[in-house]
């Protein structure tokens, strides 16, 4: 029983890192219906700027704080700069310029940092909590602190503020926002900034773990992608219950599942998106927009 | 003296269509101005034009402030609220929640909460679904959120587009009575394209008959309402 315990414990460590970047992932979509294939890249790029910041003797939290602050610009700047152009245009389009992106943002790593693995400081302390003979790691007690967080702000910013009404607006009628007065155009920026800056919390959280290098996220994005999918794509909400559901179910597979494993777990993710598109497309907290006529 | 909203020699379309081939018109203060028109006419087109929606040729001035060419969102903080057709509700919001970004420009609190109440002495309903999604709301309530939310603005212009479109006959007339009421309290300027003739005449000064993008007929509403052909057009009747 205190080893399956154990394993969710792991699960949900893990989960709160897919639920940032899939988090990353949904506010993008809300506002632009945009699936951003380079989120995952664009965290790990901005991994490798706090990285270079501690390599420069910066204190990890003050690294932290200025990377978090670049990433809201460069989002901001990507939406105004390579976004913009193909607003409007077919889906197809502009997932291709994500991809675009992606493969760009990543080649521009390895061109900066190469493509050796570095070792990423971990801010939180090595041990564990025990209690009952289960271990926590301070490590995942961190990253579950953080990513509680960064959720708690956005639903303050969204439910709270004037600026975050304005963003739901935009996300809910971009003609009408415009006709309220709202600049239609900054506010997607902000949302691309936003993006930026959470899943880049999700790098600077995986790189301790994983070891930083250009490829870093691309099986996080993954996760990600089923995290979102589960809780379906235009729920905030639903982004952070279906990273936690994935990386538990991740976590057990790998334990339980005979043939499953260590090597088979990636194939978690694939399996969870083929049946949520099959039973509930909508995903577990997405809604099926409903208007009287 | 020069009317408080005057539009002169307006071409407007979407792309190589052309939809509106020079229209004029002069609005004074205070005043509600009928657009009628069959299908197609351009309506909506002038409309859109007037909140800076479609790209537009020609003048546009709101008390001696050129309009023309600006986009909608700065339209708005100069005082022009638009109400769509199909309302433009923000659906997944509330109640409250829509009526407050109607005054998304506007700072003072106070002032916005004292509008908010101004605004349910209007429409009553309104006060009872405020945590409501906006898109749960019948049709008829769904266009008093819409006004209610373009009223938010403290508009200098309001810009009605088919109000009547989907409602019940006495619906229609309950929030044709609450504009011209709006209108005569707040004095501000309206402009409403309307199918139902008979109805938009009843509240308005001044009318203009659009067809295929031109102004074809202008004159007060009495006017308008006695000429022979308008009456068989739009008014389903002879005089």
């Amino acid at each position: 029983m205190v080893g399956f315990l154990q394993q969710i414990v792991e699960g949900l460590g893990a989960g709160a890192i897919y639920a940032s970047l899939a988090l990353a992932l949904v506010l993008i979509y809300r506002f632009t219906g945009i699936v951003n294939f380079a989120q995952g890249e664009m965290a790990m790029f901005a991994t490798y700027i706090a990285w270079q910041f501690t390599a420069a003797g910066v204190p990890f939290w003050l690294a932290l704080v200025l990377t978090l602050a670049l990433s809201f610009v460069g989002g901001m700047l990507i939406e105004r700069v390579v976004i913009r152009p193909v607003e409007g245009a077919p889906e197809l389009t502009v997932v291709i310029v994500t991809v675009g992106l992606f493969i760009f943002v990543n080649a521009a790593a390895g061109w900066i940092w190469t493509f050796l693995i570095k070792d990423f400081p971990n801010p939180f302390p090595a041990g564990a909590f025990e209690a009952g003979g289960l271990h926590v790691g301070y490590s995942t007690l961190g990253i579950l602190a953080v990513v509680g967080l960064v959720m708690g702000l956005l639903y303050l910013l969204f439910q709270h503020t004037r600026i975050g009404l304005g963003m739901r607006a935009v996300a809910a009628n971009p003609e009408s926002a415009r006709l309220v007065g709202i600049r239609v155009g900054w506010t997607l920026a902000l949302g691309w900034g936003l993006a930026a800056t959470v899943g880049a919390v999700s790098g600077i959280l995986v790189a301790p773990l994983l070891f930083l290098e250009p490829n870093m996220m691309g099986g996080v994005l993954i996760y990600a992608f089923a995290a979102a999918t589960l809780g379906g794509f235009d729920s905030p909400v639903g982004a952070v219950a279906g990273g936690l559901i994935v990386g538990v179910a991740e976590t057990l597979a790998g334990a339980y599942v005979g043939f499953v494993g260590s090597d088979l777990k990636v194939g978690v993710p694939l399996v969870i998106i083929l049946g949520v598109l099959l039973l509930r497309p909508q995903g577990l907290f997405g809604r099926a927009v409903v208007e009287r006529a | 003296m020069s009317a408080f909203l005057e539009v002169t020699d307006l071409r407007a379309g979407y792309g190589d269509a052309r939809v509106l081939h020079g229209v004029g018109l002069a609005v004074p203060q205070g005043e509600i101005c009928a657009i009628l028109g069959p299908n197609g006419a351009g309506k909506t087109t002038l409309l859109r034009a007037l909140s800076g929606m479609v790209r537009v040729r020609g003048g546009i001035r709101l008390d001696g402030t050129d309009l023309a060419g600006r986009p909608p969102d700065a339209l708005a903080r100069l005082g022009v609220a638009h109400v769509p057709e199909g309302r433009g509700t923000f659906v997944p919001l509330s109640v409250e929640e829509n009526l407050r970004l109607g005054a998304f420009i506007r700072r003072s609190r106070a002032e916005i909460n004292a509008d908010l109440e101004r605004i349910y002495t209007y429409f009553p309903v309104l006060r009872k679904r405020l945590k409501q999604a906006a898109g749960s709301l019948s049709g008829g309530e769904q266009q008093m959120l819409a006004i209610g939310r373009a009223l938010m603005l403290r508009p200098r212009l309001l810009l009605l587009d088919e109000p009547s479109l989907g409602l019940a006959p006495l619906v229609t007339q309950e929030l044709f009575r609450i504009v011209r009421a709006i209108n005569e309290e707040e004095r501000t300027t309206v402009v409403v394209v309307e199918q139902n003739a008979h109805i938009a005449l009843g509240i308005a000064q001044q009318a203009h008959v659009l067809e295929t993008g031109r102004i074809v007929l202008s004159g007060t509403a009495e006017q308008i309402r006695a000429d022979e052909q308008v009456a068989q057009s739009y008014l389903g009747y002879r005089v």
